[in-house]
């Protein structure tokens, strides 16, 4: 059977018409994979017992984000076994409903970050954001050091607070008010250490504390 | 997923897969009218360039037909239409189950050694040597340096020598991995003052053959007697119950020039090892002991009886 020309003549004459059909077409694939995760991150909830980041802790989240650490850095454990060899338990989307942004990330320069919490401690922290070369020779992380003149800056702390409220992380009042003092005194180094060490830990969630017995491998 | 978004997935899915295909054979079938010259008629460039008519290379509709095949098989087999799960059950975390219960397959035999032997054993091991020795390069290495020898930076000590803060019995070096050590030397800058401080770190170096000033050490002896004696004992060879370092061995955490022996009783120290008990498992741990301790023959010594 030979199909007539004119359908084809109709929409190769008119372009408007040509790029609204291959728009359409094209979002099709997007509307398929896209708008579902939109309605399924809406009932993503916080695991029990998970707290949203302390005021410390929010800072520092802060000063992760503000100097890029997420381009050589993912906090994402994928379902690989290589993956959950080195890192621990894989990464469930549970365990990042605070993070904004998400720090998932999609490079890797340096390891993921995803439990790094107690790994070393604040001391090794320290000296490595000072000078990653002091303590890992062959590193090509950037130096940190100057973050130890830098304070936090609380006003902005307190609007994150706010803000965050208002997307669904239960803060009250009262932390609101005390988050200047609880960064007082405290430099970007200090509470991005206070960060770091929370990172796999603090946002835990219960499915991979068994889980995690389980992933062990050897 | 709802049902809802799962029924909007799945026509989605439909609406795409049969459109294209229908286009696809559609197309195909097309009657383009053409020329006497076999052309098109559409000019461009005034009539320099004209438009002929083609077949679509054979290559590419092999590759599309392949393409169709290829995504049904996909959407009968793996998740990807709705809520249906495809018919082989496949979800990431099964196959990460999989792949583990694999990994352990290939071990399984070193796992039966690392059960059924003793660290002490394990130390002469060398299959076993090499997987501690990854676990150390992993976990440890940052710390205590590549070959263990150490960071007097982090306070971090020698593991491949004979000396022990907290002991090298195979019971100790487990109880360091397992739940870490927190070593607490306290600031003496409030009780001591600058001259006392200078003393006493002139008595300390004094132990271990460092140049010091003779004139001091008796003083610095009186003031260690009163101060340090406690937990780093009477005759300064440390206590392991509280990991005080001997000081009389010229072996040293933090440094042996006097101003960092100044510093460390003056500021403090306060050398941090982390546990592992929620990182590794036992027989990780085993590994990691076997490793650190296939470096120091005590413990050996003990098990020959010669010690
Ligand atoms: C240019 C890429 C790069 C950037 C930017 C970077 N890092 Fe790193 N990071 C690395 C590399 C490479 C390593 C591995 C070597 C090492 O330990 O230094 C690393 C290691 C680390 C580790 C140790 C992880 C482990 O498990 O051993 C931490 C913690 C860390 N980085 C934190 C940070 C923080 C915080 C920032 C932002 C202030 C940052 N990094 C920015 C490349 C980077
Ligand atoms: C964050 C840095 C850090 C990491 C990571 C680390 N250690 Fe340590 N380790 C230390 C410090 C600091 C001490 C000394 C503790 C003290 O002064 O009380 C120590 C002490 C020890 C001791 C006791 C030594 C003695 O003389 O009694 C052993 C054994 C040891 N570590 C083994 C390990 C092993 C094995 C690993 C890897 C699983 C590891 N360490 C990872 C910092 C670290
Ligand atoms: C409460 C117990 C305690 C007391 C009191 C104490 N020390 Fe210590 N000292 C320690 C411990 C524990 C360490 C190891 C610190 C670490 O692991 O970070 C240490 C470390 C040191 C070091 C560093 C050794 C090295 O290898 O670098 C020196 C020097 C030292 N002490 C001297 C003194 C002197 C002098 C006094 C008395 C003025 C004193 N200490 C009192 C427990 C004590």
């Amino acid at each position: 059977m030979k199909i007539p020309f004119k359908y084809f003549e109709a929409i190769e004459k008119r372009t408007w018409l040509l790029g609204i059909l291959t728009a359409a077409f094209l979002s099709l694939g997007g509307l398929a994979e896209i708008t579902p995760l939109f309605a399924a991150a809406n009932s993503v909830k916080a695991p029990e017992g998970v707290k949203p980041y302390s005021a410390e802790r929010l800072a520092g989240f802060e000063v992760y984000v503000h100097n890029g650490c997420y381009l050589c850095h993912s906090q994402m454990i994928r379902h690989l076994s290589f993956e959950t060899q080195r890192y621990g338990a894989p990464s469930v989307a549970e365990e990042s409903v605070y993070d904004r942004p998400m720090q998932w990330g999609s490079k890797r320069t340096g390891p993921d970050l995803a439990r790094v919490g107690g790994k070393y401690s604040d001391d090794w922290q320290r000296q490595h954001l000072i000078d990653p070369r002091s303590v890992v020779h062959e590193s090509n992380m950037p130096k940190y050091g100057w973050l130890e003149d830098k304070e936090v800056d609380a006003k902005t702390l307190q609007n994150r607070m706010r803000a965050l409220r208002k997307l669904g992380a239960p803060y009250t009042d009262e932390e609101i008010e005390n988050a200047p003092a609880k960064v007082e005194g405290k430099t970007q180094m200090d509470v991005l250490i206070a960060y770091l060490q929370g990172l796999g830990i603090d946002n835990k969630a219960p499915a991979n504390e068994t889980q995690d017995k389980e992933v062990n491998h050897l | 997923m709802s049902n809802f978004w799962s029924g909007w997935v799945m026509a989605l899915v439909v609406i795409n897969y049969t459109t294209i295909l229908f286009l696809f054979i559609w197309a195909s079938r097309v009657d383009i009218p053409v020329d006497d010259d076999g052309t098109t008629g559409h000019t461009w460039a005034n009539g320099t360039i004209r438009e002929g008519l083609n077949k679509l290379p054979k290559w590419w509709l092999i590759m599309s037909t392949l393409g169709f095949i290829a995504a049904f098989i996909y959407l009968v087999r793996y998740p990807g239409f709705g809520n249906f799960e495809g018919v082989t059950g496949w979800t990431s975390t099964k196959q990460l189950h999989e792949q583990i219960i694999d990994s352990n397959a290939k071990k399984q035999p070193l796992i039966e050694q690392v059960q059924s032997q003793s660290v002490l054993q394990l130390t002469s091991n060398k299959e076993a040597l090499k997987v501690g020795l990854r676990l150390f390069e992993d976990n440890c290495a940052a710390c205590h340096g590549y070959q263990a020898q150490g960071s007097q930076k982090l306070g971090a000590p020698n593991l491949t020598d004979n000396v022990w803060l907290y002991g090298g019995k195979v019971s100790d070096v487990m109880h360091t991995i397992t739940y870490g050590r927190q070593g607490m030397m306290p600031a003496h800058s409030a009780m001591l003052d600058d001259s006392q401080i200078n003393s006493v770190a002139n008595y300390v170096v004094s132990l271990s053959g460092l140049a010091h000033n003779e004139g001091l050490v008796d003083k610095g002896k009186t003031i260690f007697a009163q101060r340090c004696a406690m937990c780093h004992s009477q005759d300064a060879t440390g206590n392991p119950m509280l990991g005080a370092p001997n000081l009389t061995d010229n072996d040293w955490l933090y440094g042996n020039s006097i101003t960092t022996v100044k510093e460390s009783i003056a500021n403090g120290r306060h050398g941090v090892m982390p546990g592992w008990k929620d990182r590794l498992n036992e027989n990780q741990i085993k590994l990691l002991a076997a490793w650190v301790l296939s470096h120091d023959n005590t413990e050996q010594a003990i098990a020959a009886g010669e010690k």
